[in-house]
């Protein structure tokens, strides 16, 4: 008697139990296992891809990138103009509502600029001190100022949210981290960490409601277990399939492989410190021919990479299409060395990140080989981002390995940050770690600061990429990485891979 | 009695200041949050700014002194990544963890002791030495590599047990659980197997052992001649002695189960408290790291106290004094 109560004690649990989670997915709904968690639910609490691509659904920008070369259009903002080198004035949308109600105004916008300059809730210190004022003329206008010209100032646009000023006043930094309000295409519906995040569409969304209901994030970081995710069917799009797992994968029938020339460009960066061997340009076009990068391609990446002969990709301005790598050629390497007077070599350590770029520490491995093949004493030295990032800040590092793609696909500000001479004062050159210094380069740089004219900029900036390249061989470039991505294939899935690597629901749709 | 506890909370506190000193000090050297917090385009000036506005401009000393008598109050700082008070972060991630290596035990316990028992009485039948081999290896294949073997065999190639997370989770109030559900039931199979199976093993061996000596005493000898069923005989009598040293092993053992299932909770993308220290690790979340280390202390210790002196209650023949 006691047993079968038991039993049916059993069958009403699993009944009870199975019933809703059932019905948990439907058709128009959708699970996404991504490689890193978004920290959190503040959009200006983090400047990683990872955080933006999820805020990227919630909220909006005054302009959003859309497209396979991430072209720049409209979103909150209507139109912009630029009327002089310091200001901008964009015109905004009307009739958007945050997903609480309160409708969106100049005000919020106001707000959200003045919000970036704190350094409690915002990683956009740069961008929000660079304003010198914001005015709001009427409920859809704002113009802002800037201390220094910005050209690129619009193209920042599409990773800037927009709060709502009401409600993030009223609550605590804690809860604004954890619940989000925004006015994007998509409402945060639960958020349990290190495990899940639902979204749902959002009906009353301005550009209409988004086609799929019910989205499922599942950040999971260790690679295998994405895999078995994916292959166990619990998951319909993997993004971040590694190299080593691509065989694997590709003969799978029940899945489709996406590949997309990623954004970031992988290069290494060298000093050319008056009387060191790497001031000679010989030196510098030695070490260049001495790498051989097909080889890397092959072995190291599995060919998931695509040679580079510079750092922007084809839809950032100043892309040169007419640059081209230097041959691998170890002895014309060889020549150069000793024409330079190097026959015997000399002592050069490469600094590497191991856990931050696809293959990063392989890849460093890779090329001290080849250095070594042609008589230079290379060493490695490959450590965790956590501690090679600040080397690189803080200018220790003469010759390293490091990647990096623009996100306002402009290269004049990238430019500044990597190859401008150091100058704490300025701002410049934070980011140039081997002290690399050319007052040629220089001079270009800072004359595009005030050009605001597109065509001025891209010839410069095109100009400026060849002397980099070519004439002074600034960096040695590698390749750029390559995204993969998986899809089940018998879901009707429609996915195309954004070129900043954000998952994007709004864009996915499903049969 | 009093004052031996007393005299061990004392202990108890310099252990964990301890503690906290030397994590303050390893992870200051660890990575400079300042470049994260104030975003990839700042210039010096504003990255100076920031370190003002987080109080890490100031000397070693100053910040550390703050430290603990912030600490002393319960606020442990916030999370340099999310931004949200570290001691939250981790609290909200202890019944994941706790459900996990709760289950890990369990495992361990019964199946070990009850294959121990199952060894000890016949150690030479086949059967019986396979299962020796195989705690063997239970011992010696890494906790990473037994997790991943499971998932590849019951997730991928059988498919009838999931590959990672916690499944469908009930909230009772404020604890996440997933023992309420089918679903959860399933997800805690995996982890709960690959975490326990190091002290499954140690247990078998070690229940195998015990219970290999104390049949061999002259009581277990008596009770067979009195003719007592042997289910009594194994359990009643000889199985207690053997329970005394097993059990304080199992409390002890739950203790670092708890703070260290880093591993399992990263292959199984368990959102328990391990995961939460990986993370916080790679991205130098110092707030998160030191707290999450001295919780981590103060369990252990805690733990080992209550067995002490749980152990005195247990054999009369201990006297604390």
């Amino acid at each position: 008697m006691r047993k079968a109560f038991l039993l049916l004690l059993a069958v009403l649990l699993v009944g009870a139990v199975c019933g809703p989670a059932g019905q948990a997915l439907g058709a128009s709904s959708i699970v996404i296992a991504v490689d890193s968690p978004p920290r959190t639910m503040n959009p200006h609490g983090s400047d990683a891809d990872s955080n933006l691509g999820v805020m990227a659904n919630i909220f909006e920008g005054l302009l959003q990138r859309k497209g396979p070369q991430g072209e720049l259009v409209p979103a909150l903002a209507l139109s912009y103009e630029h009327p002089d080198l310091l200001t901008w004035k964009f015109v905004l949308r009307q009739g958007v509502k945050f997903h609480n109600g309160n409708p969106f105004t100049a005000a919020d916008v106001k707000y959200t600029f003045e919000r970036l300059a704190v350094p409690e809730v915002s990683e956009f210190v740069n961008t929000g001190k660079s304003f010198t004022s914001i005015e709001t003329p009427d409920d859809y206008t704002v113009i802002v100022k800037t201390k220094d010209p910005t050209p690129w100032f619009a193209n920042n646009m599409h990773q800037i949210y927009i709060m709502d000023k009401e409600s993030t006043e009223k609550r605590d930094p804690g809860e604004v981290g954890v619940k989000p309000i925004g006015t994007g295409p998509y409402k945060l519906v639960e958020w349990v960490k290190g495990s899940y995040l639902k979204f749902t569409a959002n009906e009353d969304y301005w550009e209409g409601a988004p086609s799929i209901k019910e989205v499922e994030l599942r950040p999971i970081t260790e690679s295998s277990t994405r895999f078995a995710a994916l292959v166990s069917g619990q998951a319909d799009i993997v993004s971040g399939i590694p190299v080593e797992l691509y065989d694997k994968v590709v003969q799978d029938p029940k899945i489709d492989v996406v590949s997309r020339p990623a954004r970031r460009a992988i290069f290494l960066a060298l000093g050319n410190e008056p009387g060191s061997p790497t001031a000679d340009i010989r030196v510098r076009q030695a070490i260049y021919m001495a790498i051989n990068e097909d080889e890397i391609i092959e072995k190291v990446m599995r060919g998931h990479a695509a040679p580079a002969a510079q750092i922007p990709d084809p839809p950032t301005i100043g892309y040169n299409a007419d640059l081209k790598r230097l041959p691998y050629d170890p002895a014309k390497a060889k020549e150069l060395l000793k024409a330079a007077g190097f026959e015997k070599g000399f002592e050069l350590t490469l600094v590497g990140p191991n856990d931050r770029y696809v293959q990063d520490a392989k890849i460093a491995e890779a090329v001290v080989k080849y250095l070594a093949k042609v008589g230079i004493q290379a060493k490695l030295d490959v450590k965790p981002k956590a501690i090679f990032f600040p080397e690189v800040n803080q200018g220790k590092t003469y010759f390293y390995l490091i990647g990096w793609f623009d996100g306002t696909f402009d290269m004049g500000r990238t430019y500044f940050k990597l190859i401008h001479t150091r100058d704490k004062d300025k701002g410049f050159g934070e980011w140039n770690g081997s002290n690399f210094t050319d007052p040629e380069i220089d001079k270009i740089l800072e004359s595009t600061a005030s050009m605001v004219d597109r065509a001025e900029r891209e010839k410069t900036l095109q100009n400026l990429n060849k002397i980099t390249m070519v004439d002074k061989i600034a960096w040695i470039p590698l390749h750029y990485q390559v995204d993969l991505y998986a899809i089940q294939k018998d879901k009707g899935i429609k996915f195309q891979p954004r070129p900043d690597q954000w998952m994007v629901f709004k864009e996915i749709s499903k049969q | 009695m009093l004052t031996y506890i007393t005299r061990r909370v004392i202990q108890g506190l310099i252990v964990l200041l301890a503690v906290s000193f030397i994590c303050f000090i390893i992870f200051r050297y660890a990575g400079d949050p300042v470049l994260t917090l104030a975003g990839r385009y700042a210039t010096h000036q504003e990255q100076e700014e920031v370190r003002r506005a987080f109080g890490l401009d100031k000397p070693f000393y100053v910040q550390y002194t703050r430290f603990i008598a912030n600490a002393a109050h319960g606020n442990f700082g916030k999370s340099y990544v999310s931004r949200i008070p570290a001691l939250n972060l981790i609290l909200e991630r202890v019944p994941a963890t706790v459900e996990l290596a709760t289950s890990a035990i369990l495992i361990a316990f019964l199946l070990g002791v009850g294959l121990g028992v199952l060894v000890s009485l016949k150690p030479r039948a086949l059967r019986n030495r396979l299962i020796m081999a195989g705690s063997l290896g239970g011992i010696s294949i890494p906790t990473f590599l037994m997790g991943i073997l499971l998932i590849m065999v019951f997730a991928v190639y059988l498919k009838i047990l999931p590959p990672f997370g916690r499944g469908e989770t009930i909230n009772l109030g404020w604890w996440r659980t997933g023992f309420l559900t089918l679903s959860g039931l399933g997800h805690l199979v995996l982890p709960a197997f690959t975490l326990g199976m190091y002290q499954l093993a140690v247990l078998l061996r070690l229940t195998r052992a015990g219970m290999r000596e104390v049949l061999a005493e002259e009581y277990i000898k008596t009770a067979w001649a009195k003719g007592l069923p042997p289910r009594k005989v194994i359990f009643k009598h000889a199985l207690r002695n053997v329970l005394i040293p097993v059990v304080t092993m199992t409390g002890l053992q739950f203790g670092e189960l708890i703070a260290f299932s880093i591993v399992t909770e990263t292959i199984f993308q368990w959102p328990g408290m391990g995961n939460l220290l990986l993370i916080s690790i790679y991205e130098s979340d110092q707030p998160v790291i030191v707290t999450y280390i001295m919780l981590a202390a103060l369990i252990i210790l805690s733990i080992n106290i209550v067995v002490d002196i749980l152990y005195g209650f247990l054999n009369p023949k201990i006297r604390y004094d």
